[in-house]
């Protein structure tokens, strides 16, 4: 256990110096400047260039023949090993600031998103399994399909209007009323209110996260559902569960004992591929309802060429992503006895 | 717990009888350092903290004394005295003298500045792109900054400029307090420093991507703020902040789309405000182009056009058309000797164009932008409809985009784009903003057409002492430019905004941001 685990974090550890070079050479051939683009409709080729030359842009990427060292790659990289990941080129924020101050509400989201997909996703899988073919059954399947087919940032505005403005009950967007003002701790808005003793703080966080959750949730939540139903299908079959029904137990113990547990398995599977499309998920839905997020902050670099911002959130985001299916792995043998790391 | 609770609860009790004005931004700052920055969402909250030395009055591009009482020039307007007004502080308690003013300018434009921060990544360039250039540049504006006494500075110039109290009274060049950008570093300006102006309004608190809170400035020089707080969110998101409007969690916006026009009018909660216009759409030819090259091919295609009828489309009455390239507030500028348009005549733009060896058209590209901007607000549908109309004439349009950051790199590429859309919104309230950013020796070389005489001219107009001599010279640029038709302005619009019914005495200003101070809340309800 201890040396795959070992393996896998030096696997991990290539994989993000192979993700930093391909990503650092990926922006720089996305056509397009960021000295342009930062100038916008000012731009006149010898402002850019200026620019860019003030920006150290106008250097070789890899390699300086007069200064091996002045090069943007190795400069990079001898930053990035020291734990910096650069300075966004406009706003001369530290890149690692803005993670600390964005990943939180992307992972708060991410987490609430996740909840919406299991404690609506699950029961609705397993019922539909269990009555088979049934009114339930129909109902599950055809609304995880509407799940699936419906695009994030439509039905996002849809609840905010239906439930923001019509109906008015949930607030439209945003993460906290403009009322609260909870000084972070964690940088999780309803933690920190909870740890602060501010109640209705904590509430009003709550009732933010509502309605993105369920947009951002709303794929996952359809793909949990049909994987839960397929898995719980298969395992309902097997011979063990006809043994534990024939020697008397009781139903609800052999659907959640015995037949539950083996068919977590292919849900957990599930979970772990999801992290990296809620990352990419998190980008609409934090446009839509003004999370301040990092979805919506590495959007706005992309187009604007913003290239330390890029780097830094797609190393970020790649780190997360190994991360979660690392602990999806190891999981894997607290679920089922059989599956051993060695 | 009860006394969590009760405490709780009183602290939203008073948070709810403390009038705060919550504003919905397109987004977040950039930063909050005066003369770095030049995204609108900045300068509004910049506007805030700080003062300019001169300022605007409301709803208008005229000046007023903002922190310098006085400015004049000397007879041939190659140096301007500003006299600063007396007895301002800072929110941090520092004067501001002569001494503060002179920091602020020289770390704008003097590259070697010690607190200029160019090392790390401070570029300025809209002092570059406004002045024309940096300390000891050829093309610079500014030639020295002269302190004359505590709450007297002269500013020197290389040649002679009737625009700088203009220029400077710009939103970019808010003055800061020099002991705070001592104090705070290079980081300056971002969320984690605490940037302290002259202005209406405190800082209080940036929240990454979220919102930017600030408080009233009770020592306030000027007209007190009437709330107790102003919060500026970030709504990304037109539609968003359209919701969140009627919805009541935010008191007003900006930059709404023009559609969204008959939704506000039809909720009586909310008041759609038209901002005065101070941009242009327009598209542009390029010299290069065989076919463009022909004036007449030109004047023909402006012809064609039916501007008017694009400006009813789709801006739903908040867009004027006419032949001009300078917004409506500086009609003054424009020639009576040339028509308020070319006139839209299809049949006599097809003949115009067999006449000039075309009878049966060609075929062009047209680029469209694709981003939305006030004076743009759904660039494709205008495309297709400008493309419909060049049809009737013969002139097959093949509509084009690409990326916003590649569009705008590659229309100053040669040959560049044959036909594209751009405009502009102006920074101050001078002919000299529009001609001279896109028809004068700094501008894009998008068109291929720089004449000796628009130069000559432009740099007249930035000389020119009276307003009688300045209106000579724009009126002659006007008719050059008209009949060149290298640059044919489509519309000026109103960026729409909206407010809640109970938001009092907002008066937007042309040049896209304004004080809040003016604004009360009443009772909200």
């Amino acid at each position: 256990m201890g040396s795959y685990l070992i393996r896998r974090l030096a696997r991990t550890l290539l994989v993000m110096l192979g993700i930093s070079l391909v990503v650092f050479v990926f922006v720089r051939s996305i056509p397009g400047d960021p000295a342009v683009a930062m100038l916008g409709e000012r731009a006149t080729p010898e402002a850019a260039a200026a620019l860019r030359e003030q920006l150290g842009l106008n250097k070789p990427w890899f390699f300086n023949p007069a200064n091996p060292l002045d090069a943007q790659y190795p400069k990079y990289m001898t930053a990035l090993l020291s734990g910096d990941l650069g300075t966004g080129l406009k706003s001369n924020i530290p890149v690692l600031d803005d993670l600390k101050a964005r990943f939180p509400a992307t992972a708060e989201l991410s987490i609430a998103a996740l909840l919406v997909a299991l404690l609506i996703g699950m029961p609705a899988g397993i019922l539909a399994a269990l009555r088979r073919n049934s009114i339930w059954d129909n109902l599950a399947t055809t609304i995880s399909l509407v799940g699936v087919s419906m695009p994030v940032f439509w039905l996002g505005l849809l609840l905010s209007y239906f439930f923001g403005v019509q109906l008015g009950i949930l607030p439209p967007s945003g993460r906290t009323g403009t009322e609260f003002n909870v000084d972070p701790i964690t940088g999780f808005n309803v933690l920190d209110a909870l740890l602060r003793g501010q109640v209705a703080a904590a509430w009003d966080g709550v009732r933010h996260l509502i309605l993105p959750a369920i947009a951002l949730g709303s794929i996952p939540l359809a793909i949990v559902a049909r994987i839960t139903r397929s898995a719980m299908l298969d395992v309902l079959n097997q011979d063990y569960v006809r043994t534990a029904r024939a020697k008397g137990l009781a139903d609800r113990t052999v659907t959640m004992k015995h037949a539950l547990r083996n068919a977590l398995l292919p849900v957990v599977t599930v979970i772990g591929l999801q992290a990296g499309a809620l990352l990419g998920g998190a980008v609409l839905t934090e446009t839509i309802f003004s999370w301040p997020g990092l979805g919506s902050w590495v959007y706005d670099a992309i187009s604007q060429r913003d290239y330390p911002i890029i780097q830094g959130g797609v190393i970020f985001a790649a780190l997360v992503v190994s991360v979660v299916n690392l602990l999806v792995d190891l999981s894997y043998a607290s679920l089922d006895p059989r599956i051993q790391y060695s | 717990m009860k006394k969590v609770l009760l405490t709780a609860l009183l602290a939203t009790l008073s948070a709810a009888s403390a009038a705060t004005l919550v504003f919905g931004g397109n987004g977040e700052p950039v930063s909050l350092e005066s003369g770095n920055i030049t995204d609108g969402i900045s300068i509004l909250v910049q506007r805030q903290i700080y003062d300019t030395l001169i300022d605007f009055e409301d709803g208008t591009t005229d000046l007023k004394p903002g922190l310098a009482t006085k400015w004049t020039a000397n007879a041939n307007n190659t140096a301007w005295t500003f006299t600063l007004r007396k007895g301002v502080r800072f929110h941090d308690g520092t004067p501001m003298n002569a001494d503060a003013v002179i920091f602020n300018l020289g770390r704008w434009w003097d590259k070697s500045h010690p607190y200029g921060f160019r090392d790390q990544g401070r570029t300025f360039e809209i002092v570059g792109e406004l002045l024309g250039g940096y300390k000891g540049d050829a093309t610079a504006v500014i030639k020295n900054i002269v302190k004359v006494n505590d709450t007297t500075v002269r500013v020197d110039l290389n040649k002679p400029s009737s625009v700088l109290p203009e220029v400077l009274a710009a939103g970019y060049f808010g003055i800061a307090s020099p002991a705070a950008i001592k104090k705070e570093g290079a980081k300056y300006g971002t969320p984690a420093s605490k940037p302290v102006g002259t202005g209406p309004f405190i800082f209080q608190s940036w929240r990454t991507g979220d919102r930017v809170t600030l408080l009233p400035n009770k020592l306030y020089w000027g007209e007190k703020a009437k709330v107790d707080q102003l919060v500026i969110r970030s709504i990304k998101d037109a539609s968003q902040r359209l919701n969140e409007l009627k919805a009541g969690t935010i008191d007003f916006a900006n930059d709404l789309t023009p559609d969204s026009l008959k939704s506000i009018q039809a909720d009586r909660n909310l008041v759609a405000v038209k901002r005065p216009s101070f941009n242009v759409g327009f598209v542009s030819l390029n010299n290069r182009n065989q076919y463009l090259k022909n004036q007449t091919v030109r004047q023909a295609i402006s012809m064609a056009i039916n501007k008017k009828e694009i400006a009813a489309a789709f801006w739903n009455g908040l867009a004027v058309s006419n032949a001009s390239f300078l917004p409506p507030v500086l009609a003054w500028a424009n020639s009576p000797k040339v028509p308020a348009d070319y006139k839209f005549d299809p049949a006599a733009a097809k003949k115009m164009l067999a006449d000039a060896g075309y009878p049966n058209g060609f075929s062009i590209d047209l680029w469209y932008m694709p981003v939305s901007r006030p004076y743009f607000p759904t660039p494709k549908p205008i495309a297709e409809a400008i493309a419909a109309d060049l049809s009737v004439i013969g002139i097959k349009v093949n509509l084009k985009t690409e990326d916003w950051a590649k569009y705008l790199q590659d229309r100053n590429k040669e040959p560049g784009f044959d036909m594209y859309m751009i405009g502009w919104t102006g920074d101050y309230g001078d002919p000299d903003n529009f001609y001279g950013a896109y028809y004068g020796s700094n501008a894009s070389d998008d068109i291929n057409w720089n004449p000796a005489n628009v130069e000559t001219l432009l740099q007249q107009g930035r000389a020119a002492n009276t307003q009688a001599a300045k209106t000579k010279v724009y009126q002659q640029l006007h008719e050059i430019t008209y009949n060149a038709a290298y640059r044919i302005p489509m519309v000026h619009s109103n960026p729409l905004a909206a407010a809640r019914s109970y938001v009092k005495g907002w008066t937007p200003s042309p040049l896209g941001s304004e004080p809040f101070n003016t604004i009360s809340v009443g009772s909200k309800k």
